[in-house]
């Protein structure tokens, strides 16, 4: 049986992140038929055309380098899982998705939500200004596009 | 570590088509973060854009850095690594020997031994900063800081265009959803 609340928690390791999963905690923490999922869409490492051999094979010797440098991430999301737990939701009501990123991260957040049936969203408000400028607000994004979601702002 | 080029005519070709195979930019300075760490075998890579009131560095991407270091606290251009606000690389060889550093404990407990930032130009206006950090002292080769010269001011066209991109996207969005009914109401 499908949970009363899905949340949705987006995650980017950004101090506003950390207040997000404190407001989660707080807010949801102690409530029954409540599942929350942990997202989080790494950039993936860059594909590189066969030709270009000597960086290749630069890249190559230090292949595992950056996928440890990915999988540290992972390990760090599986840190704020505990977090949750420490919070008060249950184990089997913490999911955790941390996938390679294939468009922008708000039209990843979307997929999610829409695929996943998702009812809540706790999105922060990114607070720099010259970011934005250049990357587009992806709450912005994100809001617009929900429908029959709550949407939970921490600014 | 020696000063031998590490930036040759594959790397920057490699580098080339991550800018211009992106349009988005959070994927694009994810991607040169990464080829930039791996190639030139450094501990990370950030890519910042700057807030021209506040002169706030603020993270665009990043790559090699612990969570822990990046939420350090924020990053003014004027006191971190300050030649950056006059448009000019800085390179700091051995950070157990500087003052330029905004947070020096932090860096130093991450492991960092040297720093080269440089500044992201648009149309000569400081837009933002390409920062490499090594785990080692540095001593990076005049021809490397040319490169990475040349690669910052792509950086900045990309940052500009990907802007641009993303404003006729809004434009395109708005368009579409004025209804004809509404339009023609106005006298179109």
């Amino acid at each position: 049986m499908m949970a009363a609340q899905k949340i949705l928690l987006p995650y980017n390791f950004k101090t506003l992140d950390q207040k997000a999963l404190a407001f989660a905690n707080s807010t949801f923490g102690h409530l029954e038929d409540v599942e929350i999922t942990l997202f989080h869409a790494y950039t993936p490492l860059p594909e590189i055309e066969a030709e270009s051999t000597s960086v290749m094979g630069k890249l190559k010797g230090d292949l595992s380098y950056l996928s440890q440098k990915i999988m540290q991430l992972e390990t760090e999301l599986k840190a704020v899982e505990e977090k949750l737990l420490q919070g008060g939701f249950a184990q089997s009501c913490i999911h955790t998705v941390f996938k390679p990123r294939k468009k922008d991260i708000a039209a990843e957040i979307i997929e999610f939500v829409s695929d996943d049936k998702s009812n809540v969203i706790i999105i922060n408000h990114k607070s720099g200004k010259a970011s934005r400028f250049f990357t587009g607000s992806v709450f912005s994004k994100v809001v617009s596009a929900l429908k029959d979601t709550t949407v939970c702002i921490v600014s | 570590m020696g000063n031998a080029e590490k930036i040759d005519i594959d790397v920057f070709k490699a580098v080339a088509r991550a800018i211009a195979h992106s349009d988005d930019l959070e994927i694009m300075t994810g991607h040169l973060t990464q080829l930039l760490a791996g190639t030139l075998e450094i501990k990370g890579c950030s890519i910042f854009a700057l807030e021209p009131e506040s002169g706030e560095l603020e993270l665009l991407s990043s790559f090699g850095l612990s969570v822990g270091y990046l939420n350090k606290g924020p990053v003014f251009s004027g006191k971190s690594i300050g030649d950056i606000k006059k448009g000019k690389p800085v390179i700091i060889r051995d950070l157990k020997d500087t003052d330029l550093l905004q947070y020096p404990q932090e860096a130093s407990e991450e492991g960092i031994g040297a720093i080269v930032s440089v500044p992201i130009k648009f149309y000569g206006k400081n837009i933002g900063a390409l920062r490499l950090y090594h785990h080692e002292q540095w001593d990076i080769s005049e021809q490397d800081i040319d490169s990475l010269l040349v690669l910052a001011e792509n950086i900045g066209l990309a940052m500009m265009y990907t802007r641009l991109l993303n404003a006729l996207k809004e434009v395109k969005s708005t368009v579409n959803e004025v209804h004809s009914v509404w339009f023609n109401a106005i006298g179109g």
